[in-house]
């Protein structure tokens, strides 16, 4: 589903960002990405959006090689993957169904269609009652799930989430990992970068760690860090 | 704000968001926009005019086609045979080389002693005055004129047509030149505008980007914010032109010299048609391209 071969990136200050990543993301996986700020974990999620080109390796997703993508083609690889942020990324002059709806009309899906799918999304993550309000009217967990459901609202194979946690409280945060938990047994693969830490103990999921843009550790049902 | 789902009406909707959301720099870009179509329309209105003029005198004068002088009479004959068969001359009038001569010493009056002794060997040509039934025609009718065999040349009878088809062309080099100018002025200040646009939107650009909008759809709502001051800047400038060219006409009009040449000027009304078309087309182009160009940057997420 998501694979990397012998990824370096290079950042044109002279940062090595990635060096020389190698991993395999199957299909239905839920992993982690952890590491410190600065390790390279942003990096890695631009890459699999194909928001940074790799400076040598390649790059599969879906069983296609995204390293020689055409621009053009872009936007299509990015409807595949659904992507939740740090800080939400809500459109503040949309109330929270136009918000999740904007993301079906841009990929042009029919009236219909989009009368029938928000509202079954909005429901999965548990904001049905609030579909009339707008982002500034919600506490910062609803904002996250707006931001979830927009995401999965084009059914895409697999959701990318950088730090989604990252602005919540302990209590939210693990609502929220709690959702992509039970949004990964629907069967999207989820990665998730972060560093919460007891988030990432208590799940025991794959683990794929990243320090100095080196992999350093990749385990099948991992802790934050085994050193420590 | 709810969200329309029909694309054209999102098109035009969000456009006109656009428009007045910097009302400041909105306003800049119409005033160099109308700036460039009232001084572009101002030329237009002269040049069109001067076509004018040089119509009105063809017509009353006609053209004098000139004819090889060793032609005989016969040939000469048969030049304005040819010549009343082309579709739109509606007269011609034969000058002989002696009409020519007597003209001369007409014109050279109290010095006509320095034509004696042309009797016996004139060198003057003859010639046949053509008028025109058909003026647009008049370039296409001396073209097909001057490949009739023993045609010498053919000149406007008059000094003043030369001098106004010289002066026509300077005004349409001149309207050129600031047209160009003024265009490329006018790509730059209204990219700026949709620019910052764009930037108070650049959120919004970026989440439709990792939704996975296409280019096209992003860029489009910015091009038809263009589009949209291009149209009302040519709405605004077409009223500005039609009036300040109907007031300067009128005054222009009364004038002695005006009168006395019993020349009227083109109306407004006959210019409007070509006017409005240009400055829509001006002001969409304009508009289209400055987004274009605007949205470059903000594209590559």
């Amino acid at each position: 589903m998501i694979e990397f071969r012998n990824v370096t990136k290079k950042y044109d200050t002279g940062t090595v960002a990635v060096q020389n990543a190698n991993f395999v993301i199957e299909k239905g996986e839920f992993a982690f990405l952890v590491g410190t700020s600065g390790s390279g974990k942003s990096t890695l999620i631009k890459l699999i959006l194909k928001e940074e080109e790799p400076t040598s390796g390649n790059i599969i997703i879906n069983k296609k090689d995204t390293t020689f993508l055409k621009p053009k083609r872009i936007p299509f690889l990015r409807r595949s993957m659904g992507v939740v942020f740090q800080d939400f990324r809500l459109l503040p002059d949309k109330t929270v169904y136009d918000n999740v709806a904007y993301a079906m009309y841009i990929v042009r899906a029919t009236p219909r269609h989009i009368r029938r799918q928000v509202p079954m999304v909005l429901s999965l993550v548990g904001l049905s009652g609030k579909a009339k309000m707008y982002p500034h009217e919600l506490s910062g967990g609803e904002q996250q799930r707006v931001a979830l459901a927009r995401a999965l609202v084009n059914n895409p194979s697999m959701l990318i989430a950088d730090e989604p946690t990252g602005n919540l409280d302990p209590d939210t945060a693990w609502d929220i990992m709690n959702l992509l938990n039970d949004i990964n047994l629907r069967g999207t693969t989820v990665v998730v970068a972060t560093h919460a830490k007891d988030v990432v103990d208590q799940m025991e999921k794959r683990v794929i760690q990243i320090d100095k843009g080196v992999i350093v550790r990749d385990d099948k049902k991992g802790g934050y860090d085994f050193e420590v | 704000m709810t969200l329309k789902y029909n694309r054209f009406g999102y098109l035009i909707g969000e456009g006109f968001a656009n428009v007045f959301k910097n009302k400041k720099s909105t306003g800049a870009s119409l005033m160099i926009m109308c700036a460039t179509m009232i001084i572009f329309g101002i030329f237009l209105a002269l040049g069109e005019n001067i076509n004018h003029f040089v119509q009105k005198i063809e017509s009353d004068q006609g053209v004098q086609v000139f004819i090889n002088k060793e032609a005989s009479d016969e040939q000469i004959q048969e030049v304005g045979r040819k010549i009343r068969q082309i579709q739109g001359v509606q007269d011609t009038v034969y000058k002989s080389k002696d009409d020519a001569l007597t003209q001369m010493r007409d014109m050279l009056k109290d010095k006509k002693e320095l034509l004696e002794g042309y009797e016996e060997n004139n060198i003057f040509p003859a010639s046949y005055v053509v008028t025109f039934t058909d003026l647009t025609m008049s370039s296409q009718i001396q073209d097909q004129i001057s490949k009739i065999e023993n045609v010498d040349s053919i000149t406007s009878s008059d000094k003043t047509i030369e001098t106004l088809i010289k002066l026509a062309n300077g005004v349409k080099i001149v309207t050129g030149v600031i047209l160009v100018l003024l265009v490329i002025i006018s790509i730059f200040i209204i990219s700026n505008t949709i620019k910052l646009t764009v930037h108070a939107r650049r959120r919004e650009i970026s989440i439709m980007k990792y939704v996975g909008a296409t280019n096209n759809f992003i860029r489009w709502p910015f091009i038809v914010e263009g589009m949209i001051i291009g149209v009302f800047a040519s709405a605004i400038s077409i009223v500005l032109v039609g009036g300040l060219y109907t007031w300067v006409a009128q005054s222009v009009a009364n004038a002695d010299f005006i009168q006395r040449m019993n020349i009227n000027l083109v109306t407004f009304a006959e210019m409007f048609n070509s006017i409005i078309l240009v400055y829509v087309l001006l002001g969409i182009g304009i508009g289209a391209l400055g987004s274009i160009i605007s949205m470059r940057k903000y594209l590559k997420v």
